[in-house]
């Protein structure tokens, strides 16, 4: 799990770890975000804010039992790929607000895998709940395989449509779909767990790359949410 | 209901339009309200003949903007050069297009990325001498590539305060709203929305090249006109 903050990698690694026989590693990742102290006040109020997605007797024990560790230098630097390689992780998840590099992403025996908020192979990129709105698609999220470019990983492991019901703003449906990324990441690891199974391949030209919505169409989703 | 197999109940289609054609509409007001602030009267001036004509659009109504765009996702050409068809696209007038030969030499993504801003700029007026054709199905990849440069690259200097060209973001922002113009995608469209909402301390630099600048804002106008963006 590479996180950037202690919160979220707790709460996923909580929810992963309710598959027998998986053992799960929180990379924490936040060096070169923020000056040390007001990164280190950001991990303590994040973790106040989610009390009682974790337990800090828990946390504590995996700390000690190096389940927990936090990175020194930023993710790409080789002291990092070195530490992240000596775990010998099968998979990788994201959880964290980086780009990840060819030397991080074969750390992993299989890969690293991301919850995408958005239906691929059709919806790529940016935005893509509030693209899938407007021109009247399902909303869901997809956990693939990443590789070096923009959610054109080639491996699809889960794919989930999530309903938008009693979502009036762009905010409440992209809070609901970020929320699902434990259970879906539990939800893969049990699949690739599973014997026979198939990834289903990320077909690239079934789907285009989405951008950075303007305002003027944010607010048009707004009315159609309201409208649904 | 099982998350895994609940569709999400969308909005029937007639109503998702309506919306989006509100919020278009309610744009349009706008900018036909504060384009003179953008476009000032010595600017205009600087366009010529073309300034009449380019002042009548900006404050048309309905019936003036039912631009219908050249159809043909193959390669056309023109008699006009890469201004005068900008300016029929843009003015909604008729460009008269015939089907041509594509150039030998394809345009490629990576050509783009390679070229200094000025070069690029001169290739793209060169290859798109008749603008229609960046809405024909062999260059959809160049297409991709000018809308991510805009809507990553130039889009983050801009909102870092950072220097960005000016030129050839409003060459790109000319050329998508033909492109959504022809070929009616949203995305291209949304680049030229998702501009228009800069800071108006970044959008005064655009100043430097009227009659693009010109051109971006009568293509936006008639791409807030249209209203059948979700058919």
């Amino acid at each position: 799990m590479i996180a950037s903050s202690i919160a979220s990698g707790a709460r996923i690694a909580a929810e992963v770890e309710k598959i027998a026989g998986v053992e799960v590693f929180v990379v924490l990742c936040n060096a070169g975000m923020r000056p040390p102290i007001t990164r280190w006040m950001r991990e303590v109020a994040l973790l106040l804010k989610s009390l009682g997605g974790w337990s800090p007797g828990k946390l504590w024990r995996d700390r000690r039992a190096g389940k927990l560790l936090v990175l020194r230098q930023t993710l790409d630097d080789p002291q990092s790929t070195e530490l992240i390689r000596s775990l010998r992780c099968d998979v990788g998840l994201h959880a964290a607000n980086v780009i990840y590099r060819e030397p991080t992403i074969s750390a992993f025996r299989l890969g690293i895998l991301n919850a995408h908020i958005g239906v691929l192979p059709q919806y790529r990129g940016r935005s893509v709940a509030e693209w899938s709105v407007l021109q009247g698609d399902a909303t869901g999220v997809t956990v693939f395989f990443i590789d070096s470019g923009i959610d054109t990983g080639e491996r699809i492991v889960v794919r989930e449509l999530v309903p938008r019901a009693g979502c009036d703003s762009v905010s409440k449906l992209k809070r609901r779909l970020f929320a699902r990324d434990a259970i879906s990441y539990r939800k893969a690891i049990e699949a690739l767990m599973s014997p026979g199974f198939r990834t289903e391949k990320n077909d690239t030209s079934k789907g285009l790359r989405y951008f950075v919505m303007s305002k003027l169409l944010t607010q048009a989703v707004t009315g159609i949410l309201r409208a649904e | 209901m099982d998350l895994e197999t609940a569709p999400s109940r969308s909005a029937q289609p007639d109503r998702r339009s309506v919306i989006l054609r509100d919020a278009l509409f309610s744009r349009r007001a706008e900018v036909q309200k504060s384009w003179p602030e953008l476009l000032s009267s010595q600017l205009l001036e600087s366009l010529g003949s073309a300034a009449g004509e380019v002042e009548a659009f900006l404050n048309g109504n309905d019936s003036a903007l039912a631009p219908p765009g050249p159809e043909s996702s193959g390669w056309l050409a023109s008699d006009e050069d890469f201004w005068g068809g900008l300016y029929a696209l843009a003015l909604g007038k008729h460009l008269d297009c015939r089907p041509a030969a594509a150039p030998p030499s394809p345009l490629f993504p990576a050509d783009l990325k390679r070229l200094s801003p000025p070069e690029r700029f001169q290739r793209l007026l060169a290859r798109y001498r008749c603008p229609a054709n960046i809405a024909a199905a062999s260059e959809f990849d160049v297409a991709e590539e000018l809308l991510r440069q805009l809507m990553v690259v130039e889009r983050t200097n801009l909102e870092a305060g950072r220097a960005f060209d000016a030129e050839g973001v409003l060459l790109a922002l000319s050329l998508l709203g033909i492109r959504a113009l022809i070929t009616r995608d949203l995305r291209s469209f949304d680049a030229l929305n998702y501009f228009f909402e800069m800071p108006r301390e970044s959008l005064v630099r655009f100043r430097s090249n009227p009659r693009l600048f010109a051109s971006w804002l009568c293509l936006y106008v008639q791409l807030l006109s249209t209203a059948d963006w979700l058919q």
